[in-house]
């Protein structure tokens, strides 16, 4: 698996099916029966994070706290080493005569650097695997969605009962279905 | 379960939906800027010009100008340092103490405390910089490779210590900020109508669409960023406090100063988010947003961390007493009865007594009065750091030492004029940022349990 999450682009993908929300309970509810008949969701597009979907939709956890953790680590070393060499190997400097190595003062430092180092590398990380980039195009399929509608988006294969599901999505309270296909959107 | 709460009072109120919730805090910039907005700005612009014109004779004659001396060698520079770092802290503690212990009340207001931090800090920054006299230099506080036979910096130093600590709070506050606006500047972005203001937000908005793998992703690197700021920002003031505490100055050399520096900061970073939202709820007509029991919620804390810090005053004065040092004892007596007498009762008066007057449902509700006391709460916080450090130094051990300080005209316009950078930054924040974080307050519309 590479690091970008493919799945969060529109492009070069099967014809869709397209649900459109305006309660988060309706949706939920919808979700919940597509989930039951055994159809992969592609994505669903909130304006807010609702809760509980990721688990009805069965989105693994995010490993994104092992990787602040490395991260964390990482830093800590590096600090260590940097503080190492700069009062042990570079220049001793005799303080007191006492011995040359290790002692609490350099926590302070060590400490700064490991959240440095854990914020910015989860933060890129987190970047770079939600496909974020400054000034990258985005693939909305609503101008609403970052407002107040919530879009599911079903990646059709064959043999799939697309009426049916319309049907299902109409039922469960979509305000709105639509067909996606080669960018391209026709209501149905 | 999840259910609708019956008695718990609503965090937004006025019957809000997701699109009023964008329409009402996206309007100040979909909008023209309103006259009060222009008015402060303007007035904003001006105190930022006393900064410069300050800043530039400070830099151009040399700290001379200034009024400290060798016995106080840190006066209203680094009393304006430890005021805004400590202003800061709050932001982080809403955004982040107040993520963990799940307290929802926050969201409303995380957003513009963030900013508050960011700005803060950048306005703390200025003074110990600028303190070195020979600033161009400066870079000799990082540790780089250089050609004076490896002079390295000094890691015992808690003065090094505050250079790692202040660039990492301010780097890590302005990513857990920025994170936490992304979705939001993804909402501008699809509201706006020009093609410079469209480019703009698209550019920051980093192509947010809103997927649910991006939700789970985004909340979960939020809790970690809160995880991680909590620890971090009690380092920072504890660092701060310890440029005085691993000093042998009697005044400063106390292990108490690190949780009480902390409560202080929390205290004052309040004092200075309830001035700024209760002018703000009102002039941008926030008040179903920030309503009246958010303000209350600050009160408290007001009420909880002013107390602290009086206990820690009361303390130092006991443990003085309590040590049989005369130097030590010697310096508290010169602090509540000495030629600075009036500095002293002044933090006494508005931090420990006047805060007191919370315990009353009338003062925790009345938004007038929460704005006038969050001024007091300012000044005496500013007492408190200006009695710590100039009358520890004013008299020390050798009395031919002893010396009467008061900030020159340079000094005082150098603060009047961070003032100046702190508010044209908010203006600014406010005309083209979000202040209330949309996407959270989408949220808790419903006020489910």
């Amino acid at each position: 698996m590479g690091l970008v999450d493919k799945k969060l682009s529109l492009r070069n993908r099967n014809k869709m099916l397209v649900g459109v929300w305006e309660d988060e309970d309706a949706l939920l509810s919808a979700t919940q029966a597509v989930v039951d008949k055994g159809i992969h969701i592609h994505d669903i597009f909130t304006p807010y994070p609702v809760h509980g979907l990721e688990r009805i939709m069965g989105v693994k956890r995010s490993r994104l706290a092992r990787v602040a953790f490395l991260c964390g680590l990482t830093g800590l070393s590096l600090m260590f080493l940097m503080v190492w060499y700069m009062y042990v190997k570079d220049w001793p400097v005799n303080v007191g005569n006492k011995p040359v190595r290790f002692s609490p003062s350099w926590i302070p430092v060590m400490f700064e650097g490991t959240i440095l180092c854990t914020a910015y590398g989860m933060g890129i990380i987190f970047f770079l695997r939600n496909r974020m980039l400054h000034g990258i195009k985005n693939d909305l399929l609503d101008d609403r969605q970052t407002d107040d509608r919530m879009i599911m988006t079903i990646e059709t294969c064959e043999g799939m009962d697309e009426q049916g599901l319309i049907n299902l999505m109409k039922e469960k309270g979509a305000v709105e279905t639509r067909e996606f296909h080669n960018g391209i959107q026709t209501v149905i | 379960m999840i259910h609708d709460s019956l008695i718990r009072e609503r965090l937004v109120t006025g019957d809000k939906t997701a699109a009023d919730v964008t329409r009402d805090i996206s309007r100040p910039i979909l909008n023209q800027p309103s006259s009060a907005w222009k008015i402060g700005f303007t007035l904003s612009l001006i105190f930022l010009g006393i900064f410069g014109v300050s800043l530039f004779w400070t830099v151009w004659t040399g700290i001379g100008v200034w009024n400290i001396n060798k016995s106080v060698m840190w006066g209203w520079d680094i009393t304006n340092f430890v005021f805004w770092v400590g202003i800061g802290h709050a932001g982080t503690l809403i955004s982040a103490v107040l993520l963990l212990f799940r307290q929802k009340w926050r969201m409303s207001i995380n957003r513009s405390a963030e900013a508050m931090t960011i700005f803060a800090v950048v306005c703390a920054a200025m003074f110990p910089v600028f303190h070195m006299g020979r600033v161009w230099v400066g870079y000799w506080a990082l540790p780089l490779p250089n050609s004076f036979g490896s002079l390295w910096v000094n890691f015992n130093s808690p003065l090094l210590w505050d250079v790692f600590a202040i660039s990492t709070y301010f780097s890590v506050s302005l990513l857990f900020w920025y994170i936490g606006m992304i979705p939001d500047i993804a909402t501008i972005r699809d509201k706006v109508k020009t093609k410079t203001a469209k480019f703009w937000y698209n550019f920051f908005s980093m192509g947010w669409t809103g997927s649910t793998r991006s939700w789970a992703r985004y909340e979960l690197v939020s809790l970690i960023l809160a995880g991680i700021s909590t620890p971090l920002v009690l380092s920072v003031h504890t660092i701060v406090s310890a440029d005085f505490a691993t000093s042998v100055i009697p005044g400063w050399h106390t292990t108490i100063f690190p949780p009480y520096f902390v409560a202080g900061a929390i205290f004052s970073g309040f004092g200075m988010v309830a001035t700024l939202l209760v002018v703000a709820r009102k002039v941008m007509n926030y008040e179903n947003y920030i309503t009246i029991g958010h303000l209350e919620a600050m009160t408290k804390i007001i009420m909880v961390t002013g107390t602290l810090v009086g206990i820690a005053y009361l303390t130092e004065f006991f443990i003085a007493w309590y040590s049989i040092n005369e130097y030590e004892q010697y310096a508290f007596i010169n602090r509540a009865t000495g030629p600075y007498w009036w500095a002293y009762w002044s933090m006494m008066s508005c931090n420990l007594l006047a805060p007191q007057v919370f315990w009353f449902k009338w003062a925790r509700t009345t938004p007038w009065f929460i704005f006038t006391m969050s001024i007091v709460v300012n000044v005496g916080m500013w007492f408190e750091r200006f009695v710590i450090i100039v009358t520890s130094l004013h008299r020390d051990y050798l009395p031919s030492s002893w010396v009467m300080y008061s900030g020159s005209l340079t000094e005082v316009g150098l603060f009047l004029g961070t003032f100046g950078i702190f508010f044209t930054c908010f203006f600014l924040f406010a005309k083209f940022l979000p202040v209330i974080n949309m996407s959270e307050v989408k949220t808790i519309l419903r006020n489910r349990e």
